[in-house]
């Protein structure tokens, strides 16, 4: 039986891919849509994994913050293999013609860098660009420094009391992906020229970064030996593996949206594939009906339309890999500009394989379900006038093969996800969206069913076609709530992203931070501020860098009970000390602050999530190397902090005795008009060349711009959406057409107008599309709820007009398309339908 | 599938056969209480208003639609204890239909569409048989058309040579000429006739048209479900070989 099956199968689909077009288009997007994701994801990775040590910038790294290594740490990390020192602080420089910048000042040695390769526009060696040449330190710097300086090649800057060269301008950083945002140009010197700047103050907020070539390569094991031989040392210590933990942690987060669009994309397009198949199986029921007179069992007919639906899908999957691995050499072209790492292109077999799986299962799954019904046709049909399409559910042994296909596919999402739990809540979220709208759907059909027939035809003809037996009423609410659902949550996900940058600068936040102001600067800058006109506000206090090490005598790492809170640990942290709040900006949420004139044993105010971490209570010991030196303090107060509006704050405050003496600098904040702005950052140049002032405009630039980026990509994930949608919804208008061109015929026939006919399909569709549309509203902002809390992790915001415009533009295509339809159901002449029926 | 006895020259047997119907108005009865004896090779004409009940018993006949209560033997078959699929085989070893609608498969030629049921039979000889078919109703000449490229007649002819061709011992036809001009329906009815007498096959033909029902051996008459004459003299077998 199987090769006469096959033989027919080859005979029906000899006549071409006419009509299967929506269900190849879906698959295409949705495979292409998963292989994209995942094979960008696997490049990245790759990239991670293979750069780490580039990226990193060695097999480890030890980074303290405000001092340098000791001589015993140097040596002991000596003995491990090759040891690289950076030091990496920001600054100002001022170039001939008087302008001013900020840069992100990297000092490098002669074994910079360990791995990698560091590369000059004019293909200098970099130790020959930085190299003292007649009295006269070299540098190099990012490209976007000749700009904004207007100076070139040969030109010189200067920083703090040193004038460099500029020498070369700087190509590809290798280790640039394992920093964070940068608030300034880069420029590379020689430790030589760092010294020679003045800006190696006691206190100065400069990290020193310490990196390893180790001889035997074992990484974890020089960490231990670092640790254990430098016990208080308070550095932060990581490895090759976790050489960008920031990119990782944007990666990890676009990741996880980017796979849920995929599986979105996938669902969807498993809806257009569900819909093509029932209209092809509609357009097969005379041949299924006759081929069973003939003799051929319900598994023979299950089995021939299965292959052909088997070829067809096997098309689409692979053309669907096909597009997924071009566009992820397109992206990993556009995100390379917007990572700071070059993304490793090619063929992913494991991510194309899942790719393909996914979209195999798709198609099974929402084909089955035709393809039982088509099984079930009674022959007898043919003896009737009209053929009807099946209706009812499959027979039980079906049902529990698409379950089982369905369970299989969701269990793959979840397994194949980095994070499980937002997959089980996607699934979770596509099963009950999919119940919802089919129960409200057989509730309509139900309520139509009792209510009175209208008088006028065309309401009557509305009514009847929603509620007919057979009627697609459930399928065209399905597909068309689920896309909408869909394109809800990705206008009210794209909304709120752009609503982020608005929020990110309330009304009364500061507009320039200082850092690095000496004890000896700090009447000068009050005085400044107060001669400045368009500058006010000045809020000044210390500055310091601390590391959690241990909590109640237990060492950091052990003592943490709330592993997501474990961030307060991974590195150092900002310090400050106070006898009393500068401002009013503590809210103290447990225990009390200190006195003014206290002078006892240390006390420590901490910030919530600290406390969370730990389990602390008032009264509990915390302990925090500061400069290399434990500092142990009893926990006076536990604060909230509302980081978002942007006034200088601090996860922990200590009382004024431990930390007054100990060399620091202060860091401050005022608010400026946009002319004091420029003014004042001229003035505090001329007076203190070594602190820098940092604009906050510049950073919300910055933050605008990688927010743009996203909103970028969230919009090109619209724009896959609503193809996808769009076509989903013709692939339901395609499965219903036949029937509307037989009751536009038979209208016309008892003498209709057009104009009549085409009135009551706009009141068919117009009603499931408003239905569709309210409770799409309702999923689509819980799912976008969902993404932009838990997912993106940032503050929702709830918008009408997102949902507004998005309803009505997919209501309008509905309509449009339903129109068409009808116009082209209203265009058959009469005579050849009525003369086959 | 119980294989009921077969009384001797019994090709079909249908007793106190009721068939009903649920639809929004309530139960609807189709056939109430069908009693009919149908010889091997005997050819029956079944002729009645339309909503008579005709197609519904043909149907029954044919394993195609299932009787409420009642019991039904086709060459020996008892179908009320036989499955979906069973009766599938039992269509393919012994009943042949002939559509007033053709109901060629449209994406498959005329001789793909003749050869499905003896491929669905598993003959090695499929296409063999099959275009021989073709050859004995005039279309010969046909073999690799489309229905589309094939004229009403023509189409009646590939689909008379369809249920010919496994030699059914049954054939039934629902209006088998509804669809055509007097003079095509008159050759399909003579094709169809000889085909049937030169097989010997039991042939049950439902139409409107009287003389052609006058044709067969017997006038089956059908009235709001009941059989209110089974046994209508036909034509004198004189008058029918004229016809023929």
């Amino acid at each position: 039986m199987s090769a006469t099956v096959l033989a027919w199968a080859r005979r029906e689909l000899r006549t071409g891919l006419k009509g299967f077009g929506i269900f190849l288009a879906c698959l295409v997007i949705g495979v292409g849509a998963i292989a994209t994701v995942t094979s960008l994801k696997s490049g990245i990775d790759a990239s991670l994994r293979d750069d780490g040590r580039a990226i990193l910038g060695g097999d480890l790294e030890a980074r303290l913050a405000l001092r340098p290594a000791s001589e015993a740490e140097i040596a002991s990390m000596a003995r491990l293999g090759t040891v690289s020192a950076i030091a990496r602080a920001r600054g100002m420089v001022e170039a001939a013609n008087d302008r001013i910048g900020r840069v992100e000042v990297q000092a490098v040695d002669d074994t910079y860098p360990l791995y990698g390769e560091l590369r000059l526009e004019t293909g200098l060696a970099l130790d020959d660009a930085i190299a003292e040449v007649d009295g006269r330190h070299g540098a190099v710097v990012a490209p976007s420094l000749l700009d904004q300086l207007d100076i070139a090649i040969g030109d010189t800057i200067a920083l703090g009391e040193e004038t460099l060269q500029v020498r070369d301008v700087i190509a590809f950083e290798p280790d640039a992906a394992s920093q964070g945002l940068l608030a300034g140009a880069r420029v590379i010197v020689s430790h030589a020229a760092f010294e020679e700047t003045g800006l190696i103050q006691p206190g100065s907020l400069i990290y020193w970064h310490y990196r390893l070539r180790l001889s035997d390569g074992d990484a974890s094991a020089a960490m231990t030996a670092l640790n254990q031989a430098n016990p208080e040392a308070g550095w932060r210590l990581r490895d090759y593996t976790e050489a960008a933990p920031q990119v990782q942690r944007v990666i990890d987060r676009l990741g996880v949206f980017m796979v849920l669009v995929g599986l979105t994309a996938l669902l969807v397009g498993g809806l257009g594939v569900g819909n093509a198949v029932r209209a092809f199986i509609e357009g097969r029921l005379a041949t299924i009906a006759t081929l069973k007179c003939l003799g051929a069992t319900g598994a023979t007919i299950f089995a021939l339309y299965l292959v052909q639906i088997g070829v067809l899908a096997l098309l689409g999957v692979v053309a669907g890999l096909a597009l997924g691995a071009i566009l992820m050499i397109a992206g990993s072209g556009l995100l390379s500009g917007v990572l700071p790492l070059e993304i490793s292109v090619g063929i992913y077999p494991g991510a194309l394989t899942l790719a393909a799986v996914f979209g195999a299962l798709t198609a099974l799954a929402f084909s089955l379900w035709p393809l039982s019904l088509a099984r079930q046709l009674k022959a007898s049909t043919l003896f009737r006038a009209a053929v009807m399409p099946p209706g009812g559910r499959p027979r039980a042994a079906d049902l529990v093969a698409i379950g089982a296909i369905a369970a299989l596919l969701a269990g793959l999402a979840i397994a194949t996800a980095d994070r499980p739990d937002f997959a089980a809540w996607f699934v979770a979220g596509a099963i009950g969206a999919f119940v919802v709208f089919r129960l409200i759907a057989e509730g309509l059909i139900r309520l139509i069913k009792r209510l009175p027939r209208p008088r006028r035809p065309d309401l009557r003809l509305a009514l009847s076609s929603l509620s007919r037996p057979g009627t697609p009423t459930p399928m065209i609410l399905l597909s068309l709530g689920i896309g909408l659902t869909v394109l809800v949550a990705i206008a009210l996900i794209e909304g709120n992203m752009s609503r982020q940058v608005d929020q990110v600068r309330p009304a009364d936040a500061p507009d320039v931070f200082l850092i690095d102001i000496q004890r000896d600067q700090e009447q000068r800058l009050r005085e400044i501020v107060a001669e400045t006109p368009g500058v006010e506000d000045l809020v000044m206090v210390p500055s310091l860098r601390g590391q959690i090490t241990a909590f109640n005598g237990i060492p950091a790492r052990q003592a943490i009970v709330a592993p997501e809170e474990d961030w307060v640990i991974s590195g150092d942290r900002g310090v400050t000390y106070e006898a009393q709040p500068a401002l009013d900006r503590y809210t103290i949420i447990a225990g009390e602050w200190w006195p003014a004139d206290y002078d006892g044993p240390p006390l420590i105010s901490i910030y919530e999530d600290i406390a969370r971490a730990f389990g602390a209570e008032i009264g509990d010991r915390l302990t925090v190397n500061i400069l290399g030196r434990d500092i142990e303090a009893e926990i006076a107060s536990i604060r909230d902090i509302e980081w978002q509006n942007g006034t200088v704050n601090f996860t922990m405050v200590f009382s004024p005795n431990p930390l007054a003496a100990a060399p620091h600098t202060s860091m401050a904040t005022v608010r400026t008009t946009t002319q004091g702005d420029a003014l004042f950052e001229r003035a505090i140049y001329d007076a203190f060349p070594n602190v820098t002032t940092i604009r906050v405009r510049d950073i919300l630039a910055s933050v605008e711009e990688l927010l743009g980026q996203l909103s970028a990509a969230i919009r090109v994930v619209a724009a896959v959406t609503l193809v996808a949608g769009t076509l989903v919804l013709g692939g339901a208008m395609a499965a219903g057409h036949k029937r509307r061109t037989y009751d536009a015929v038979i209208f016309k026939v008892l003498g209709a107008a057009r104009w009549d006919v085409v009135r009551a399909f706009l009141v068919e569709y117009g009603l499931l599309g408003l239905l569709a549309a309210a409770i799409a509203a309702v999923i689509g902002t819980a799912a976008a709820w969902g993404v932009i809390t838990f997912v993106m992790e940032a503050d929702w915001y709830w918008l009408a007009w997102p949902i507004a415009s998005t309803l009505a533009i997919a209501l309008l295509i509905t309509l449009t398309l339903g129109m068409v339809g009808t116009w082209r159901a209203l265009g058959t002449k009469a005579a050849p339908l009525l003369r086959n029926e | 599938m119980g294989e009921a006895s077969n009384a001797a020259g019994e090709s079909i047997r249908l007793d106190d056969v009721h068939l009903e119907v649920a639809s929004a108005a309530g139960r609807v009865n189709i056939l109430r209480g069908i009693d009919l004896t149908v010889g091997t090779g005997e050819r029956i004409a079944v002729v009645g208003p339309s909503g008579s009940g005709k197609s519904t018993m043909m149907m029954v006949i044919g394993g195609l639609e299932a009787p409420t209560s009642g019991a039904v033997t086709v060459a020996g078959h008892d179908l009320a204890r036989m499955g979906e699929d069973a009766l599938a085989r039992f269509r393919r070893a012994h009943v042949g239909i002939v559509f007033q609608n053709f109901h060629l498969v449209p994406t498959m030629t005329a001789l793909e569409n003749v050869a499905v049921p003896l491929e669905l039979a598993r003959r090695g000889d499929a296409f063999e048989a099959a275009a021989a078919a073709l050859e004995s109703v005039g279309l010969g000449h046909r073999l690799s058309h489309y229905p589309a490229q094939l004229s009403g007649g023509e189409q009646q002819r590939c689909a008379l040579a369809r249920a010919f061709a496994p030699e059914p011992t049954i054939v039934l036809a629902d209006e088998p000429t509804g669809n055509l001009d007097v003079e095509t329906g008159e050759q399909i009815i003579a094709l169809m006739f000889d085909l049937a007498r030169r097989r010997g096959t039991t042939f049950v033909l439902i139409t409107h048209d009287r003389s052609l029902a006058r044709r067969c051996d017997r006038i089956v008459r059908l009235v709001d479900g009941r059989i209110i004459d089974a046994d209508a003299p036909a034509e004198t077998a004189a008058d029918r070989a004229a016809a023929e």
